[in-house]
Parts: C-alpha cells; sequence; structure tokens
C-alpha cells in the first residue's frame, strides 16, 4: 500500500474520530439570548396597538432606522432615560430616525400618563402580552434595540442608555443611510 | 456476521435512542469488543486474500465497523444525559453543541403557535415536532407540557407588568412551572412572578381538573384545570387576602391585585445523545458495500477458477 494512501487513511480516520467525539465534549448547556444575540436577524414584527388604540406595526416603519426602547413606568431607570430619548428624536428629526417607545405588560391609561408627565412626543405603543420583553430576552428594563432600515437588529442593550451613547449607536447607520 | 451485529446496535441505537442500556458499560464493553474481534479477523482475511477487489472489500467492512464501533461506543461512553429544554414563547435558547432553539410565541388567546424551530450552523431552520430529528450526535424530540400564562391587574382593572426576576425569561408572563411541591399529598408544579408596579410577588400552584375538584367544595363542577395564587409583598409577608384560585382563566382577587391564569399546553425540547448519525451511515455503507463486493468477488472467482478450493474465496 503506497505511503499516499495510508496517510489519506490516517487523516479520514482522524476526522472521523473527531465528527464522533468532538460533539461530547461541548455539554449542550443553554445561554439566553439577550438582544445582542438577535443582531443581523430581522426583528420580530408584532400587530400592536398604541397609546391611542391605533393600529401599529414595525412593518410600517420599513426604509427608517429604529430605535425600539421597551419600557416600563414602575421602572426608575426607564424613567431616566425617557427624556434622553426625546432628546435623540429631536436631535435627529428629519433624518430618518424613528424613536419607539414600547410598554411593556401596562395598560394604555397608564402608559401615555407615564409619556405625558415627561412630555414625550414620540410614538407609545402598547406590548400588553409583552411579546417584544420576551422575544428579546430582555434581561431587565429598560432594553433597547435598533434596527436598520430594512428591519434588521444592528444593535442591542440591556439597561439605561445616556444621550452620548444613543448618538453614538445610531450615527453608523445615520451617516450609511 | 460479528461485523453485522456491531452495525446493526448501532443502527438500533439511533432507531430508538435514550435507552439506558446504550450507557452500560457492559454494552460498551461487548461493543467494543466485538469491534476489534471484526477487526482482528478481517486483518488476518486481509493477508490471506491474493484477489486485490477482495482484500478492497475487507478493508471496507473493517473500516465501517470501526467508524461504526466508534459511534456506538463513543455515544454510550460519553454522551450526557437526555436534557429537556424549557423555553418561554417567543424566548431563544444557544445550545452550545446544537445551535439557536426559537420557542414559538402564544398569547392568552392561542397556546404555542407554531413548533420550535432550530437554528444550526450551515443548515436552515428546522421546525422540531414530536418525530425525531437527528442532528449530529443528538436526536431532538417536541414534548409537549403544561405551562400557566398569567394576567395580573390592578383593581381598577389596569393591566399590570408581569416579570419573572428568577425565571429564564424575565419579562415573559408565561410559567414554565419547573418546581414541585407536595400540598395535601398531591404533588404539584408551581412558579412564582412579580407584579414590580404593586410590588407583589405571586406564587402560582398549578392543578389538573381532578386535583382542583379535591380542592374547592363543589370543586367536581370545575371541570377544568386550576391556579392557586398566594400574594405576598416586596418584603414576603402576606398580603391582605393573599390566596385565590383561578380555574378555566378566570379572574379571581387576591392581595389587591385581579389575576388570572390560563393553564395551556407549550412544547418543550428533549435532547437525546445518539451515535452520530453520518459516522453510522458512512459505517453501514461501508460494511454493506465491502460485504457485497466480498460476495460479488468470491462468486466471480469461482466460476472463473472452478478447480479452486471454496476456502481461497
Amino acid at each position: 500500500m503506497s505511503r499516499y494512501v495510508i496517510w489519506a487513511i490516517a487523516a479520514a480516520a482522524i476526522a472521523i474520530a473527531f465528527v464522533v467525539l468532538a460533539p461530547f465534549f461541548v455539554s449542550p448547556t443553554t445561554r439566553a439570548a439577550g438582544p445582542q444575540g438577535l443582531v443581523g436577524e430581522a426583528a420580530p414584527v408584532f400587530d400592536l396597538r398604541d397609546d391611542r388604540g391605533a393600529a401599529v406595526s414595525l412593518a410600517g416603519y420599513r426604509g427608517r432606522i429604529v430605535v425600539m426602547n421597551l419600557w416600563a413606568s414602575w421602572c426608575p431607570p426607564c424613567r431616566a432615560e425617557m427624556p434622553d430619548l426625546q432628546r435623540l428624536a429631536e436631535a435627529n428629526a428629519g433624518r430618518g430616525i424613528a424613536i419607539v417607545g414600547v410598554n411593556e405588560g401596562e395598560s394604555p391609561q397608564r402608559a401615555r400618563a407615564f409619556a405625558d408627565s415627561l412630555r414625550i412626543r414620540f410614538p407609545i405603543w402598547i406590548d400588553g402580552a409583552q411579546q417584544y420583553g420576551r422575544t428579546y430576552a430582555a434581561l431587565g428594563l429598560p432594553t433597547t434595540v435598533i434596527l436598520d432600515p430594512k428591519g434588521v437588529v444592528v444593535r442591542g442593550f440591556d439597561g439605561p442608555l445616556t444621550f452620548a451613547q444613543m448618538q453614538a449607536a445610531v450615527a453608523p447607520l445615520v451617516r450609511k443611510h | 456476521m460479528v461485523a453485522l451485529v456491531v452495525v446493526a446496535a448501532v443502527v438500533v441505537e439511533l432507531l430508538l435512542p435514550g435507552e439506558a442500556v446504550y450507557h452500560a458499560g457492559w454494552y460498551n464493553v461487548a461493543l467494543a469488543a466485538f469491534t476489534i474481534v471484526v477487526l482482528i479477523a478481517g486483518r488476518r482475511q486481509f493477508r490471506r486474500a491474493t484477489d486485490r477487489r477482495l482484500r478492497l472489500a475487507i478493508a471496507a467492512m473493517m473500516a465501517g465497523t470501526a467508524i461504526a464501533g466508534l459511534a456506538g461506543a463513543a455515544s454510550g461512553l460519553l454522551a450526557p444525559d437526555d436534557q429537556t429544554f424549557v423555553g418561554a414563547p417567543g424566548q431563544r435558547l444557544r445550545v452550545e453543541s446544537l445551535g439557536m432553539l426559537t420557542f414559538p410565541l402564544s398569547s392568552i388567546e392561542n397556546a404555542a403557535v407554531g413548533a420550535v424551530t432550530l437554528e444550526r450552523p450551515l443548515h436552515g431552520a428546522v421546525a422540531i415536532g414530536e418525530r425525531p430529528y437527528y442532528a449530529g450526535n443528538f436526536v431532538l424530540r417536541a414534548t409537549p407540557r403544561d405551562v400557566v400564562y398569567v394576567e395580573a391587574r390592578d383593581l381598577r382593572g389596569n393591566r399590570l407588568t408581569v416579570t419573572q426576576p428568577s425565571g429564564s425569561a424575565f419579562l415573559s408572563p408565561v410559567l414554565l412551572m419547573q418546581h414541585r411541591q407536595a400540598i395535601a399529598g398531591m404533588d404539584l408544579p408551581f412558579d412564582s412572578f412579580s407584579v414590580p408596579a404593586a410590588q407583589r410577588v405571586v406564587k402560582a400552584v398549578m392543578f389538573t381538573a381532578a386535583q382542583a375538584a379535591t380542592l374547592v367544595r363543589g370543586g367536581a363542577q370545575l371541570g377544568e384545570p386550576a391556579v392557586l395564587f398566594a400574594v405576598d409583598d416586596e418584603n414576603q409577608r402576606p398580603a391582605a387576602n393573599p390566596i385565590a384560585l383561578s380555574a378555566g382563566g378566570r379572574g379571581v382577587r387576591a392581595g389587591g391585585l385581579t389575576l388570572r391564569g390560563d393553564v395551556m399546553t407549550y412544547p418543550s425540547v428533549t435532547v437525546t445523545a445518539t451515535p452520530n448519525l453520518l459516522a453510522t451511515a458512512l459505517g453501514a455503507l461501508l460494511l454493506l458495500g465491502g460485504l457485497t463486493a466480498a460476495m460479488v468477488t468470491s462468486l466471480t472467482g469461482r466460476s472463473a477458477h472452478p478447480q479452486r478450493s471454496p476456502e481461497r474465496s
């Protein structure tokens, strides 16, 4: 048997042994994918209502950069972050950026009262069944997800962001857009 | 013959996965011993054979048995125990050696919408159903289990956020009921959730229709699964009127909240280790191909040289 054949057989044996054995040395443990885990994937689209009862959906936001912020009125960091989101909306008006606040699990009345108290002008959606929260495996509130104009997740954040962090996160998309 | 036994045993492990015997020491020692016997006997026959095609056939049979035997013994000795992955609706779980499991969404109106999907590197997304799905060294199956969808409102009817600080998904209103507790001699699944806006922590214990009937006077009329809520404040002190039973998803008042719990069926995914599918298929093909080639060579050799002794073939 030629030397090449022996080497080929040895290589095949090693490859087969690797395929057969390797998976058992990686324990099939899991980790929940947070919002960052969705980067590169199309954001799920749920049919929701806004705080005034109008039907809303991410499908209507194609072609725009979307900053989606999950929040609730009982969450102090959400309250602290909201004015910066409003500032982001104003600073980027006319630049193809939409800010959407998604209330997780509360009534429209409570969400609207909260938004009014902070003079929030961007759209507030009501996610009563907490579908976005579940899908983004939010580790807490607030959670922020940024989508490109095609609706693909480009960034995901757990916890509150400052205005500077928000600007830095959307700037590359604005330059491309 | 022994080679066929080895490969057949490994194929059976693939077709009937999850049997305890596959992980037994004696089983795997026997599998390894049979494989070694085949290799030793094959080596002897290989040396004795003069026909090049027959040698090739013997080598193929040896390789096939070795590959299948290795796959079987590796799975039997190294593979982890069965694991069940339970995810909240909409949750995505990365399973390190497999890929990403995505659990279907559900709502208070609908049970699971669609199936659990598995996304593997270099593969598309596949739906995991009750029929086994083979993925390399593992087989996956969806198994239905009971979960509870909860809704919390204040006494004016305003909906409140439900969180699960110690659950697998913080913002999920679906309780996966993975803990168990004995109450009145019954072993019952339970879970807990928080209502941060009302500063309440709620424990939910699930009862089947039959179990619920034994709890409540006149409960035989319930005829539905039920959820017992026990409400504490954030310092784990019982709230006023802390306990209520919600049957059939009807709202009840407890601890200053209106709570409802719907028992619904939702899939979990059981992952069972098996011998590697590709290696077993390759082993079986090599063995059968080698066996066929050896028989053909033997027959043609006999008809070409009828005077030769049978042991040459």
